[in-house]
């Protein structure tokens, strides 16, 4: 089982009848992800990273009010909210364009969750809490965008899909966040939001297109 | 002797004779070697025969050396990787290969079938259509069967396929398809100009032609040249050379689709690895470099094993030095095929005779005949002498009537050269005819694409470069890429004149299409029986229908129409070309996508809890949802529903019900954009407040329905049914971008960011009082029926709270962030403990509702109005609403409509059926006496019987009425009492208590 | 096929869902069942360029129109529906 930064997840109380109860969190991805290698044997050409335990807050703009929000959301980041398919990274969050007049935040620690927004953002945007909802991979490795041509139609060679880029897509005929973070130890890196429910068969899916280039599997709590 | 590699020549080729390869065909073993096709392999071990023919059963040899072949197929592999009709010309030959004849029984050799060649006279075109008419009865079952057992190809494996295969794209500024001298010299350009390429070759080695016919390209050999160029776009990063890939086929849009045979070559694939891709390639241009087809002429035995096209002569002895025959005769109507006699004279080979149909032969070739000792012969081939040996004996009619006859065991035909115009063709492009080569070209193809070098018509080695390499250039530059192109390379031309001949009349069967079978008489008679348009022609003698598409057939047969008809060639026109080029497998189209992958697949919150209590569970569209909870020493799922609905009704359950579609409606207008899209108000729900809605289409049919809570003044949380959710997003978007854009209101899928449980029966607060902060009322007054609102659980976490009930029970719906849905799953089972709490699934969550009589899917089925479901009060007067015009219409509004109505057995013990018809007592069953029928039903533990709901006309007058259930499917009629559709609690007393 | 969303850019086939017709609007409120009937019920089969709404649900949920030719596919303009993204639409 997983830490989690969230105050009360796996805080155990006693009810009524001195029942104990823990909320434990448990990602989506809790059963169907083993670390360690998987697939082909050798140097492993995939690398894949579960992140838990995230923020993720939904910001759509209300009619008329999309200067406002980019506004809202430059006094709260000190970043220009993305206005097309980008990432954006500021200090403490990511804000990935989501569709037109909407983007996602994405950050850990409670810091921007949707009860942090919601005053900033008052009357400009309509906010909704997605944290739940998706479960995020981090996918790199010399063979990642191999890997994700059997998933993805988005074409991810460097000069199209450069650090940054992000897209609304789809993966196995299911929606997916797809942005292109910094760069790690040379290597791009690929990070996929799934939708939590979607996320152990597209998971499953992803090892089936890894496996022959050898696949390294492990889960942080650090946003990439 | 077959099996020594007798016909292996001593030197030259592409094989590797450092590696030997065995393999066995028909149960006898041979030796190969790295390098060979199986057909090649086959040739070197002077096998001739490998195959009977479609209808006739007779005897097949090898034709081509490529993806054209009509004859010589097999059965690859054994067990369930037996693969049927593959071509031995293209299969790439491993240690251990394993391929089997087709079509023969008992053996290749003595195959009882060829007693079809006697009745010969019948087999003619439309045979089937003819003669197997009466009594229609018997098609299914006798003449069918033994058509499908005397005729046809190679044996599926009839078992599951154990290896993968799996999809991908692919995204290029300039796709080139085959890389002989036009698609290398086209990739050479493209990729200079810095343009992203993929080259795609259906081999598994690069050069195309050049791999059997050399030639000098600047200056250098052409394996030299080819070496060179693979080397220069091998180094250039974004050059991707995918060999053993077929470009098979264009779609909208710049789409290309090309099958990789990953790993054809060996026996099983290596572990986690894909037996073949499909790719779909998205390139901004393509150049079609697939080459061209040479054609047969069509006589008298000219399928006879031994009778070979001529490049193929040249492909085997070059490419794999590999001996067709000893004794060559060559048929030519042009310039091109001479080329055979050469390679078979350099090789040390015997040239019988050049049997040429043109009037004149180039002074060159007649020095070459005389230097070689054989003679030329004006005139045609007008019969084959030879068997299932092989070529023994040719017959020639010569220009001026005489007959001359040839010993040779082989004999090597050039009717010229097709263009291969199927990718050009493909957005129902015809191609145009040239007259100077007798072939058709492309006239224009698909956007963004176009052909060149033999693709196009230009058979010459420099007009091939030449084309290649000014296609390859625009390509890239039409792409926006204007890297330094070089220099073209440069090569001669060799004249190429050609006399056309399609068929040389004679008496015995000389074949068009010889893997179906299809002979000149066939084509004949199909035109004087007045099939006279070439798409009529195809279907009737099935001519090209075969899995070789008519590659070398085709043309031919539309040239034999075009005689008989009268007309030319042009005029006769060609069929629709239709993807793919090549045979692929469905396999490679399914990809990953079977068995447990056929579809993605959605997982409960509390799934894999659900799964240690060993739910049984229920596929429900993308979804697995527990169906029910067995336990110990329960006979069937019946007892286990009874008991779960039981425990409900009788202490407290629960259920996941995350899988009903959830939607943030936010905004200013969100109330009124809620008015809109359903029948009844929502601007007036108070907040903290939930309301039951009916959504319609605009037709007035009932699209969806659900329950819609508002948390805040500008803040709705919307639920739909679980099949209906990313349908009704997606026409609540439509609403609010097409139709309300005034509109201020923002819409977000949260289906996945709660776990939401029901929570039913009489013991539900004393199960919720465990879990919720105590500080929260959750009494009557504190949180009345229909209240939704945000409350605090023990630990702090927050959850949302709303009292709904669907079981007609005193129930709740609670939910949590989904990553505690198992979390609250167990903690309900430990706070339940105390009050018998039972999990339970879908099954009881059915019977229950229909127990209250509430409609879901088989009622909302896409043709019943709100009025039909008992809720066409619910339709507000003073608001419009989609679908509020036409639910007014004469016929949704006419009294006699089918209306649900529950509905019970008189016979307490019997079994209602959903599907089962209602009749008026005393009439007859039958459509005129239809009306209605059983929707939904179940074992109601209330009422201790099957009861059911159904759609019945005038079902609401006729409550106490008895009538028939006649259930034709299972052959039953029963008599059953209309009912009141709410079988339990009718006031509505212990959903409110 | 291939459809260039104005906000995402070009899109394979597969992320789209075709709805039909962009022609007909909705009529108002007390337009009256023939008018109602007429735009529920009566489409053009037009072969040749005709404007459908197309919905971009596999990426950004924008409702599009797409100007199309039945015969060829050609896609000659792509536009957002009014009401897409934040756009205000009205007074």
């Amino acid at each position: 089982m997983s830490s989690s930064a969230i105050p009360y997840s796996t805080i155990r109380m006693e009810g009524a009848s001195v029942a104990e109860f823990s909320w434990d969190i448990r990602s989506p991805l809790d059963r169907a992800l083993v670390a360690g290698p998987y697939g082909a044997q050798g140097k492993a050409g995939v690398s894949l990273t579960e992140i838990h335990n995230f923020d993720l807050a939904q910001v759509m703009a209300r009619r008329g009010k999309a200067g406002e929000m980019i506004a809202a959301a430059k006094a709260r980041f000190s970043a220009a909210a993305p206005e097309t398919p980008r990432a954006v990274s500021a200090a403490d969050a990511t804000l990935i364009w989501s569709g037109p007049d909407q983007f996602l935040v994405l950050s850990k620690g409670g810091k921007h969750s949707i009860e942090a927004l919601a005053a900033g953002f008052a009357g400009s945007a309509s906010l909704s809490d997605q944290s739940h909802a998706r479960a995020l991979i981090s996918v790199s490795g010399d063979k990642a965008r191999a890997m994700l041509a059997k998933l993805s139609s988005i074409d991810l060679h460097p000069s199209v899909f450069a650090v940054g880029a992000a897209a609304a897509t789809s993966m196995d005929h299911t929606s997916v966040t797809l942005w292109r973070g910094k760069d790690r130890d040379g290597q791009a890196v690929f990070n996929l939001l799934v939708f939590a429910t979607f996320a152990e068969s597209l998971w499953h899916t992803i090892l089936d297109s890894a496996a022959e280039y050898g696949v390294t599997i492990g889960h942080s709590d650090e946003l990439a | 002797m077959a099996g020594d590699q007798a016909n292996r020549l001593t030197s030259g080729g592409l094989i590797d004779r450092s590696t030997a390869l065995s393999f066995r065909f028909d149960g006898k073993n041979f030796l190969g070697f790295k390098g060979d096709t199986l057909a090649s392999a086959l040739v070197a071990n002077g096998v001739r025969l490998v195959g009977r023919s479609f209808k006739y059963h007779r005897p097949r040899g090898i034709l081509t050396a490529g993806s054209e072949e009509p004859n010589a197929l097999v059965e690859l592999r054994s067990g369930a990787r037996r693969e049927p009709n593959t071509k031995a010309t293209t299969a790439e030959l491993y240690e251990g290969l394993e391929a089997a004849s087709q079509n023969r029984w008992p053996s290749l050799n003595f195959d009882v079938m060829s007693v079809n060649q006697l009745f010969a006279p019948i087999f003619v075109a439309g045979f089937y259509y003819k003669t197997f008419m009466w009594p229609a009865k018997f098609w299914e079952a006798i003449y069918e069967p033994a058509i499908r057992r005397a005729a046809g190809l190679g044996r599926a494996s009839g078992v599951s396929d154990p290896d993968h295969y799996d999809k991908a794209w692919a995204h290029c500024d300039v796709v080139i398809a085959g890389s002989g001298p036009a698609g290398l010299a086209a990739a050479l350009a493209a990729a200079r100009s810095g343009a992203r390429v993929i080259l795609c070759e259906e081999d598994f080695v690069l050069g195309g032609r050049l791999l059997a016919d050399g030639g000098t390209i600047d200056g250098l050999p052409a394996a030299e040249w080819v070496a060179r160029a693979v080397a220069e776009l091998e180094a250039m990063p974004d050059v991707r050379i995918m060999t053993r890939t077929s470009l098979f086929g264009v779609y909208d849009g710049g789409t290309y689709g090309a099958i990789e045979r990953v790993n054809d070559h060996l026996p099983v694939p290596p572990e986690h690895q894909v037996r073949q891709r499909l790719w779909r390639i998205v390139a901004k241009r393509c150049v079609v470099a697939a080459g061209a087809i040479e054609r047969p002429i069509v006589f008298a035995g000219n399928d006879t094993p031994g009778v070979m096209m001529a490049s193929a002569m040249r492909s085997y002895i070059n490419r794999y030095a590999a001996a067709p025959a000893r004794r060559i005769a060559l048929f030519t109507n042009n310039e091109d095929g001479w080329r055979t006699a050469d390679t078979a004279i350099a090789a040390g080979l015997q040239v019988a005779a050049v049997i040429d149909a043109r009037a004149d032969v180039s002074p060159a070739h007649r020095s070459l005949a005389s230097k070689g000792g054989f003679p030329v012969l004006h005139g045609s081939v007008s019969a084959v002498e030879g068997g299932k040996g092989g070529v023994r004996k040719i017959s020639v009619s010569l220009t001026g009537g005489a007959r001359a006859e040839v010993e040779a065991d082989g004999l090597a035909v050039s009717g010229g050269w097709n263009p291969a115009v199927g990718l050009t063709s493909y957005h129902r492009g015809r191609p145009k005819w040239r007259d100077d080569i007798a072939a058709f070209v492309p006239d224009g193809a698909p956007p963004g694409m176009v052909a060149a070098g033999a693709a196009n018509g230009a058979f010459g080695l420099g007009a091939c470069l030449r084309e290649g390499f000014e296609a390859g250039a625009a390509a890239a530059r039409d792409a926006g890429r204007s890297g330094n192109i070089g220099s073209m390379p440069v090569a001669d031309d060799a004249a190429f004149s050609l006399t056309p001949l399609w068929h040389v009349a004679g008496k015995c069967k000389a074949f068009v299409d010889q893997q179906h079978d299809v002979t000149a008489s066939d084509v004949e008679l199909a035109q004087r029986e007045g099939f006279q348009s070439v798409e009529h022609l195809k279907r009737y003698t099935t001519l090209g229908m075969a899995t070789d598409q008519g590659k070398t057939s085709n043309v031919a047969g539309l040239a034999i129409m075009a005689a008989v008809s009268g007309k030319s060639i042009p005029e006769t026109g060609t069929t629709i070309y239709r993807p793919p080029y090549v045979p692929v497998a469905i396999g490679a189209f399914a990809g990953h996508h079977r068995d447990e992958n056929f579809h993605a697949t959605r997982l409960t919150p509390s799934h894999h809890w659900a799964a240690e209590q060993g739910a049984i569970f229920v596929d429900t569209g993308l979804w697995k949802r527990a169906q029910w909870y067995p336990r110990p020493g329960e006979k069937d799922w019946l007892e286990s529903v009874t008991r779960e609905v039981k425990a409900v009704r009788g202490g407290v359950g629960f259920c996941d019900v995350s899988t009903l579609g959830k939607i943030d409606v936010h905004g200013p207008d969100a109330g009124a954009f809620l008015d809109r899209v359903y029948i009844n108000a929502f601007s007036s729900l108070a907040v903290g407040k939930a309301r039951y809605g009916l959504m319609l289409r605009e037709d007035g049919i009932v699209y969806d329905d659900g329950t819609t809570s508002r948390l805040a003044e500008d803040h709705y949380f919307l639920t739909t049914t679980t099949a209906k959710a990313g349908l009704v997003m997606q026409h609540l978007e439509f609403c609010r971008q097409v139709l309300f854009p005034e509109l201020d209101v923002q819409l977000t899928s949260v289906s996945d960011q709660w776990a939401q449980f029901s929570i039913a029966g009489p013991k539900t607060r004393d199960l919720l009082k465990e879990i919720i902060d105590p500080a929260e009322d959750l009494s009557n007054d504190g949180f009345p029926f229909m209240g939704a609102r945000e409350v605090k659980l023990r630990g702090g976490l927050k959850a949302r709270l709303f009292r709904i009930s669907f079981s007609g029970e005193m129930a709740f719906e609670i939910s949590v962030p989904a990553r505690y849905g198992e979390a609250m799953a167990r903690n309900l089972m430990i706070a339940g403990k105390p009050f018998g709490v039972t999990p339970y699934g879908t099954e009881a969550l059915g019977v229950m509702r229909i127990e209250k009589g509430h409609v879901a899917g088989p009622e909302l089925n896409g043709t019943t109005t709100a009025g039909d479901l008992g809720l066409g009060k619910m339709m507000s007067t003073k608001k419009d609403f989609v679908g509020r015009v036409m639910a007014g219409r004469e016929a949704l509004t006419a009294p006699s409509r089918q209306v649900v109505v529950g509905i019970k057995p008189t016979d307490k013990a019997r079994r209602l059926r959903s599907g089962a018809h209602i009749i008026p007592k005393d009439e007859t069953p039958g459509p005129e006496n239809d009306q209605g029928y059983v929707t939904s039903v179940c074992f109601s533990p209330v009422l201790d019987q099957w009861i059911g709901l159904g759609l019945v006309e005038r079902g609401r007058e006729r409550i106490g009425e008895i009538v028939l259930a006649h259930d034709p499917l299972r052959g039953e009629d029963y008599d059953v009492e209309l009912c009141n559709p709410v079988f339990y609690d009718p006031d509505g007393g212990r959903q409110r208590g | 096929m291939r459809i260039t969303c104005p906000f995402c850019g070009e899109r394979e086939l597969g992320e789209f869902t075709y709805l039909g017709d962009a022609k007909p609007q909705r009529p108002a409120a007390d337009a009256g069942e023939d008018a109602v009937y007429d735009y529920v019920y009566l489409r053009d089969n037009i072969a040749g360029v005709m404007s459908e709404h197309w919905y971009h649900g596999g990426g950004c949920r924008a409702w599009l129109k797409v100007t199309r030719n039945t015969l060829t596919h050609e896609i000659s303009a792509v536009e957002a529906a009014a009401g897409a993204g934040a756009a205000k639409v009205g007074a």
